[in-house]
């Protein structure tokens, strides 16, 4: 019950969204907003795999820049959005699904996860960047190395090239997306699959002594980690340009910062945490008496000391135990 | 009686230490079997291969004749093994019924009724939606063998399950034992002597990684070696 | 024939690279189980301590061997007793916190800085090799990589404070109970990690531009040696730095410096894949 009010909340924000911000937002910051909320999803991705399945994935950047990569390619190449969606939503997750039968399958944990999928966007990254040059062509698309592929063609309805959304047309399709994606992840959750997965990271021996391969339950939901990641990409392409930086340890790293600012356990949070920590990006980056990078990073300082399990939880503790009743 | 499970030979070595060494048995269909021996006498590590945790370094695993030496743990436990552990190993973030709705189960409303007749034969139905982490010591392993026994494995292999026990919970707890072996075999590898005391019809004494001697309870309780293995002394 | 000593040379040298900006991490995290994302910071601080106090006029090697070291110890000291001690055992907070460090760090030291790349030029010159040139600086780092580790090993092994040292990060209540104060241990060992992460600093100045960024460059190689190097702190960070160091340099130049850093980065994980526990987790486990 509580999920579906959950997921009525959030479809219902989503819509609200959709519906009113582009009526009062100047275009530029329309813009930004369709960024945001890329980021937010691609937060979405490591705050269920991680929160919920205890995987930490250093590099689920990896996921977001093949997404953007792959549409940005297929678009130029097909001429047409239509079928570079879907592919690009297919290669991150394959590649999720290869990655993590590597790592799951090999029985590998923890700390050791961490740095081979921080190793793999980082393989990513490097190759991306040294994609100058005209033989670095895939169809009719250079891949432009550092720079990035230019001219990435936006989403266009279904079949129609020439009718290409506009700006706040998709904003409204990321929004969507978002709330789409949230209710999806919730309802995984409340099926056994996602039970399972959740008692895994709660006690990954009894799981298997249930009778459960812990290794099938955890590929299979990095693999969904990948699709949602890679899904943010496509959103990422469509209002930035596609660039090795979406490989980059930086976007690595912060992906991992928004989930632990809004609090790991909750898919709430992480995407909270990634706006508020974007929005406060934005605007450290207007200051001119301090550096932005001092800012927030005197601020993730104090927020481990003072706030250590994240905003979320902590507010939702304090809550919860004015109600009298332990709960996340 | 057919033969559930049966160890021929089985070996575990660590590196130069041989914990486990040639150690062959069979668990009969219904039985109560308790594997007791001194520290250190290779009990624990010979419990982690028969769960699958541990892959034995010689020597094999039989279930009703099928060679399952390879398995992993879930695949032993979908055999219809049910394992306890010496610390518990439990969903503290879940409430009891939660965690044992768990169990491998063909829909919803059958995993329910499963949890909680569990709960029911366990006497522990009232924690039903108490979250797990916040429960005493001794309920949570009683938790545990709820978890254990609802899906009605053919066999229970319990590690210790007595320890961090009071003297009064021991007794239920032996009490509970024979209660569930009315329906399960049931295979423990115990410690306190009061405890296998109470339950131990069969009794298998393992030293230094090896089978001392496998005898009714009472036969073995009577025999010197048997104390003198417990006391230190060497016996050949 | 030269062109083999000149390859040989070039492998060792960037082996004993990937070992001097890893020995400090491997301190710290091999015997503290913590890991600092600000090591690379560490390290660029340590180098422009180095390009500072050559630039007033301080002699060459003092500001390269000498300063850097202190002055990253010291301010590991106070990273340590400020930050890092209250998050010890929380794994993913010290994470956290040290990430923030490090962007605290980068952007502190643009302010007061800038954004430009300074630098020293190497010493030594270049002697030739037959046909080739070898940079003279590369010997020496290669010199100065085996110096750290042999002084690293006998501090370890043969000195009292060592001893306390390992016997704390195994076994800290112990250690207490012994009369360790493992408070003071911790400190020590933290800020001994920074110095190192520092003198790496000063040592790569010559070689490498010095901006506020250039930690992030190494701060992800010297991790994933570490970590693919397993427990055994000093012997497993020399192991992989060795595989690693060897694959990537042989793979650069096969091909370019992208497929080089690629190689190793695929050999990682190989290795991980392969050893799950590392190197050392399966090899040489007693090893120091």
């Amino acid at each position: 019950m509580k999920t579906v009010i959950q997921i009525a909340v959030a479809l219902a924000a989503a819509l609200l969204g959709a519906w009113l911000l582009p009526r009062y937002l100047e275009l530029f910051t329309l813009i930004n907003a369709t960024v945001f909320v890329s980021m937010g999803l691609l937060a979405l991705s490591l705050g269920l795999i991680w929160g919920f399945g205890g995987i930490l994935c250093f590099g689920q950047t990896a996921f977001f820049g093949i997404g953007g990569y792959t549409y940005a390619v297929a678009a130029i190449n097909f001429g047409d959005t239509t079928l570079a969606v879907p592919l690009a939503l297919l290669l991150s997750t394959a590649v999720a699904a290869a990655l993590g039968y590597l790592m799951f399958f090999g029985r590998i944990s923890d700390v050791y996860m961490g740095v081979i999928t921080l190793t793999t966007t980082l393989i990513l990254f490097k190759f991306a960047n040294s994609t100058a040059g005209d033989e670095w062509n895939i169809g009719s698309a250079p891949l432009g190395g550092f720079n990035g592929i230019p001219g990435t063609p936006p989403l266009n309805f279904p079949f129609d090239p020439a009718d290409q959304l506009a700006p706040d047309q998709v904003f409204v399709v990321a929004v969507i997306c978002l709330g789409v994606c949230y209710a999806l992840a919730k309802l995984i959750l409340r099926t056994r699959f996602g039970r399972v997965a959740v008692a895994i990271k709660e006690n990954e021996l009894r799981a298997e002594l249930l009778g459960y391969d812990v290794r099938l339950h955890k590929l299979g939901l990095f693999a969904f980690g990948g699709f949602l990641a890679g899904l943010a990409g496509v959103l990422f392409a469509n209002c930035v340009f596609v660039s090795p930086t979406m490989f980059s340890l930086s976007y690595a790293g912060q992906v991992i910062i928004w989930v632990l600012v809004g609090g790991i356990g909750t898919l709430v949070g992480p995407v909270i945490g990634c706006m508020l920590i974007q929005a406060l990006t934005t605007y450290a980056g207007t200051l001119s008496s301090i550096d932005p990078n001092l800012l927030l990073g005197v601020l993730f300082m104090l927020s481990v000391v003072a706030v250590p399990k994240g905003l979320l939880p902590t507010a939702s503790n304090l809550l919860a135990r004015l109600r009298g009743r332990g709960d996340a | 009686m057919s033969v559930l499970l049966a160890t021929e030979g089985l070996q575990m070595r660590f590196g130069g230490v041989v914990a486990v060494d040639g150690v062959s048995l069979a668990i009969n269909e219904g039985e109560l079997r308790c594997l007791i021996g001194p520290n250190g006498a290779g009990k624990s590590t010979f419990f982690k291969c028969l769960t699958g945790q541990y892959k034995p370094t010689a020597g094999r695993i039989f279930w009703r004749g099928r060679d399952i030496t390879s398995l992993d743990p879930f695949a032993i436990a979908r055999l219809g093994v049910g394992i306890k552990t010496q610390v518990p190993s439990l969903f503290d973030g879940l409430t009891a019924l939660e965690g044992i709705c768990l169990c491998r189960h063909s829909s919803e409303a059958e995993a329910r009724r499963r949890a909680m007749r569990a709960l029911e034969r366990l006497g522990i139905a009232a924690l039903a939606n108490r979250r797990v982490g916040l429960l005493a010591h001794g309920q949570r392993q009683l938790v545990e063998l709820a978890m254990v026994v609802a899906p009605e494995p053919d066999l229970i292999i319990l590690d210790e399950p007595t320890a961090g026990m009071s003297a009064e919970e021991t007794s239920r707890a032996a009490d509970l034992i024979r209660e569930l072996n009315q329906q399960h075999a049931i295979v423990v590898v115990e410690h306190d002597m009061q405890f296998i005391r109470a339950i131990a019809r069969t009794v298998t004494v393992f030293h230094q990684g090896r089978v001392l001697m496998e005898d009714s309870a009472a036969t073995v309780f009577a025999d010197p070696r048997v104390r003198d293995v417990y006391l230190g002394k060497a016996v050949a | 024939m030269d062109y083999a000593v000149v390859v040989a040379l070039q492998i060792v040298s960037g082996v004993a690279t990937l070992v001097i900006v890893s020995l400090g991490l491997a301190v710290v995290f091999g015997m503290m189980r913590v890991i600092n994302l600000a090591h690379g910071e560490f390290l660029m601080l340590g180098g422009y301590t180095a390009i500072l106090s050559y630039g007033h006029g301080i002699n060459l090697w003092l500001s390269i061997l000498l300063l850097p070291p202190i002055a990253v110890g010291l301010i590991g000291a106070v990273v340590e007793r400020l930050l890092i001690r209250r998050l010890y055992g929380r794994m993913i907070d010290t994470m956290l916190a040290t990430w923030g460090l490090s962007l605290a760090f980068i952007g502190g030291v643009t302010m007061l800085f800038g954004n430009s790349v300074t630098g020293i030029s190497a010493p030594f010159g270049s002697f030739a090799v037959g046909r080739f040139h070898v940079a003279g600086y590369d010997l020496f780092l290669v010199a100065a990589s085996v110096v750290m580790s042999l002084v690293i090993w006998v501090v370890l092994k043969f000195t009292p404070a060592g001893l306390i040292a390992r016997g704390t990060m195994q076994n800290a209540e112990m250690a207490a109970a012994l009369g360790v104060a493992p408070d003071r241990v911790y400190a020590m060992t933290f800020a001994a990690g920074a110095a190192l992460s520092g003198l790496a600093g000063g040592l790569i100045a010559p070689v490498s531009g010095v901006l506020p960024t250039m930690g992030t460059a190494y701060i992800a190689k010297a991790f994933i040696t570490v970590i693919t190097g397993g427990a055994a702190m000093l012997t497993g960070t020399l192991v992989a730095s060795g595989l690693l160091g060897t694959v990537s340099t042989v793979f650069t130049f096969l091909t370019t410096p992208v497929f080089g850093e690629v190689a190793l980065l695929a050999v990682a994980i190989l290795l991980l894949r392969l050893l799950p526990r590392g190197i050392t987790g399966r090899f040489l486990r007693r090893a120091l």
